[in-house]
């Protein structure tokens, strides 16, 4: 730990000598509809340390940071903050990122949020002036905005030059840099590392170090074990929106991360109520990925999907596995994705001439990219494979309601008439539908984009039958999700995507939830 | 060459000045009268109303989230009318009365849009076309049964000149000073910024809602102006022009290099391509071009400077990706 200037002595009352609680929050909630975001969230955060919090997709960490930012209200729990006293007070003012910021809490995303077509200097100063009032005199600003780049970027940055026109690494300096000028209390890194490039990020994390001694407190989310090994003081692990744990530094060690992020003892006693078929895998391969390029700086991909398997795609959110799903589906500029069919292969141009092929596509986004909502639940199924309803030239709707019966009962989907609107269905069988109209056109490749989040457990559990039963028949399937027991259960083997590319693949009889939280953050599987 | 293109990217205005200049020169060669000072404060004075309804357009849409005023020309109509028809013949023309007035007037329907878009979250080109039928509707109840009349002495110096000074350099000038005015406070920085980005400027902490309240409320202010302007010039109130400003000042907008999406444009700019279409309504004129074909090459006109618009943007986005 090299930029620490603290030494850290292991055992003996750490509360004592760490920083006073800057700030504190306790059985935090939230539920957005009937998800629940965050259940029950308790952590303490001292002055002058760094406090990671980890944990899976889901687990909880974005919404905390969103509450605490300002951008959502729990609905219940607290947040104290220390005021100029010291004393933890209260904080419900937290009411928009302004009035947190306001309060001293103030956070750096993943996702770069730089104005494009403002200044370097307009975009470290954004939102410290008032509506109207300008706090500082424009000289005060050009000379501390170039001592804190200096900070992250020793070669210096042209002040004046479009935030726009600078490589990623650098605008989100812009945007780090912004936060530090304005001397949080509570500086919250929400995997805002994973812009940054390795001396970037090593500058920062010096900063960082420089700033305990003034009693700054970094709240650090990052996907890489490595960088929380070498700032971190404390870990919190949250898992499915609770908080299950805080390790001193001397405690951590990955497996034991591991364990708490996967609640490995909850898992002992059976996988689950599914039973997977014992299914042949065929040797036939049926689609391949060459060379694929997801980003520009990440490995490419290589890949063959074979006949009758069932793949996962898993990973951290972000981590490219949309992409590289999408690039099943569409084809990419940035590597080959070949048909396979026997001897032949053919590179695939657009989603239609996938579609051509024989591979489906059920997106993520059921009520955006694959419902008509104003339209009935037979059009909704049938509208692809209209053809197949033609009787003299026309549409026969008793020929659709006939097509649409035979998987109407095999998918066991749950519906009134089916001229009804397909809004009255419940989630899970809206997606059913549209499983179904991807079904009607036969196709030998499925690709699926998170086909069962928020749907609830009786219709999952008809899907995971479905994909097990296609499967058997000699579909290959694809399945992105983020939900960890849907690839222990489900699948042949799982991709694990990490910044873009494929960090490991687990096997069949190597799955389990430590082996992919493992995977997530970039660790050999703890056997 | 390619200092030019620089040129041009980095000002999206650039498109609107060449050809300013080139209609402007063009106007001079059809009708060299046109080029004498006598007659600079009448060409200024009828140009006004249409320059400022322009500029009033454009605030909203440089605060981004697909911000746009339709109702700026009703406005302007209306605060006309009021003048006319109602402070001017109760002894109430003195400027004293008659500039404030416009002005909060103006400033209060531009925030009840703003609010409309950003508080109850309607969609810009819906709020603001119920205000305009709002206004449109107003303006044709106190116009009543015959077009009301009338003018005062310094309205209609406004539509000439005051000593030296032409009238229509006034009103033009006035929302430009005030936008400088604004330049010198943090507001017109936050209102870039959130044309921008609005997330990026939500998430520093920058009160988006009250940034954009104010854009529609400071083009409102501008129309308050405008109203003015077309009442010196017009010295009647008419329901019948409500409409008239509403599509043309957008295009002048667009002309202007101002992008629909916000996300870049100057006022200046839109000032440069009301000029245009002015000028090119003119030398059309000179030319003895037919009346019925001016709307033709406004479209054409627009078409040019939307493609061109879009390659220079395009072009610059390349650049930076």
């Amino acid at each position: 730990m090299p930029s620490s200037p603290s030494k850290r002595r292991p055992q003996a009352s750490p509360l004592a000598e760490a920083g006073p609680v800057a700030l504190r929050v306790t059985g935090l909630a939230k539920a957005f509809g009937p998800t629940v975001a965050l259940r029950s969230c308790s952590a303490e955060f001292r002055a002058g340390e760094v406090h990671a919090i980890m944990g899976e997709n889901g687990s909880g960490k974005s919404t905390l940071v969103k509450i605490l930012t300002g951008v959502h209200r729990p609905d219940a729990g607290t947040v104290e903050l220390a005021g100029a006293t010291a004393r933890l007070v209260a904080a419900p003012g937290l009411r928009s990122p302004g009035a947190a910021i306001k309060a001293g809490i103030m956070a750096v995303f993943q996702e770069v949020l730089v104005v494009d077509s403002r200044s370097v200097l307009d975009n470290a100063w954004l939102g410290a002036d008032a509506t109207f009032g300008r706090h500082l005199p424009e000289a005060g600003r050009r000379a501390r905005a170039t001592a804190v780049f200096a900070e992250l970027l020793p070669d210096g940055i042209d002040l004046d030059a479009p935030a726009g026109g600078l490589p990623l690494s650098q605008r989100q300096a812009c945007a780090i840099v912004r936060v530090l000028l304005r001397e949080p209390r509570v500086l919250i890194l929400d995997e805002a590392t994973s812009a940054l490039d390795v001396a970037t990020r090593d500058r920062l994390f010096a900063a960082l170090g420089r700033r305990r001694a003034s009693g700054m407190c970094t709240i650090f989310i990052s996907h890489r074990m490595d960088e929380i090994g070498e700032i971190a003081d404390r870990v919190t692990v949250l898992r499915s929106g609770e908080s299950v744990g805080t390790l001193d530094r001397a405690e951590v060690t990955p497996d034991k991360l591991v364990q708490l992020m996967t609640g490995a003892d909850h898992l002992a006693g059976g996988r689950s109520a599914h039973q997977r078929l014992d299914r042949p895998v065929s040797a036939d391969s049926v689609l391949q990925v060459r060379e694929l390029r997801l980003r520009p700086r990440a490995a490419p991909v290589s890949f063959t999907l074979r006949a009758g398997e069932v793949v996962g795609l898993a990973g951290l959110e972000g981590h490219g596995q949309d992409d590289f799903l999408r690039a099943l589906w569409q084809g990419s500029p940035n590597g080959q994705v070949l048909r396979v069919a026997g001897t032949a292969a053919t590179p695939i141009r657009s989603a239609r001439h996938a579609a051509a092929l024989g591979i489906g596509y059920v997106p993520r986004d059921r009520r955006s990219e694959s419902l008509f909502a104003p339209l009935s639940v037979q059009e909704n199924f049938g509208v692809v494979t209209s053809g197949a309803d033609r009787r003299f030239g026309l549409l026969s709707h008793a020929a659709r309601r006939a097509r649409l019966a035979g998987y109407r009962d095999s998918l066991g989907i749950r519906m009134g008439k089916p001229t009804d609107l397909i809004t009255t269905l419940s989630g899970g069988n809206q997606q059913k539908v549209v499983i179904a109209r991807w079904l009607a056109r036969e196709p030998r490749i499925l690709l699926l984009n998170d086909p069962t989040r928020g749907i609830d457990l009786g219709a999952k559990r008809d899907i995971y039958a479905l994909l097990d039963k296609l499967a058997a028949d000699g579909v290959a399937v694809v399945m992105l999700s983020t939900e960890l027991d849907e690839h222990v259960e489900l699948m042949d083997r799982v991709l694990v995507f990490r910044e873009g590319s494929v960090g490991a693949v687990v096997e069949r009889d190597a799955l389990s939830r430590a082996a992919l939280v493992s995977a997530f953050f970039g660790q050999e599987s703890p056997r | 060459m390619n200092a030019t293109k620089r040129f041009l990217r980095s000002r999206p205005y650039a498109f609107a000045l060449v050809v300013f200049v080139v209609l402007l020169v063009a106007n001079i060669v059809a009708q060299p009268s046109f080029a004498s000072p006598s007659n600079w404060p009448e060409t200024l004075a009828i140009f006004a109303p249409f320059g400022i309804a322009a500029l009033a357009s454009t605030p909203a849409i440089m605060s981004g989230g697909g911000g746009i005023d339709i109702s700026i020309g009703p406005l302007m109509t209306v605060i006309d009318m009021i003048i006319v028809a109602d402070l001017l013949p109760h002894g109430l023309g003195s400027p004293w009365i008659v500039v404030p007035f416009c002005l909060i007037a103006g400033a209060a329907v531009g925030a009840v849009n703003g609010t409309l878009v950003t508080v109850l979250r309607f969609q810009p080109v819906v709020a603001t076309l119920c205000m305009n039928f709002i206004l449109t509707g107003l303006a044709t109840q106190i116009e009543g049964a015959s077009t009301p009349q009338g003018s005062t002495w310094w309205t209609n110096d406004l539509a000439s000149s005051f000593g030296p000074v032409p009238g229509g350099l006034i009103s033009i000038a006035a929302p430009l000073l005030i936008w400088l005015a604004l330049s010198r406070t943090a507001y017109l920085r936050n209102l870039y910024a959130t044309g921008g980005d609005d997330a990026a400027a939500f998430s520093a902490g920058v009160d988006v809602t009250r940034v954009r309240i104010l854009g529609y409320a400071i083009g409102g202010l501008f129309a308050g102006v405008g109203g003015l302007a077309l009442m010196a010039v017009l010295r009647e109130g008419e329901a019948g022009d409500a409409t008239m400003y509403t599509l043309v000042a957008l295009a002048a907008v667009a002309l202007g290099g101002t992008a629909f999406t916000g996300k870049r444009g100057s006022l200046i700019g839109t000032l440069l391509g009301a000029g245009c279409m002015y000028l090119i309504t003119n030398v059309l004129s000179a030319a003895r071009v037919p009346d019925t074909w001016t709307d033709a090459i406004y479209g054409l006109l627009l078409l040019v400077a939307v493609i061109f618009g879009a390659g220079l943007a395009s072009a610059t986005q390349a650049r930076t990706t």
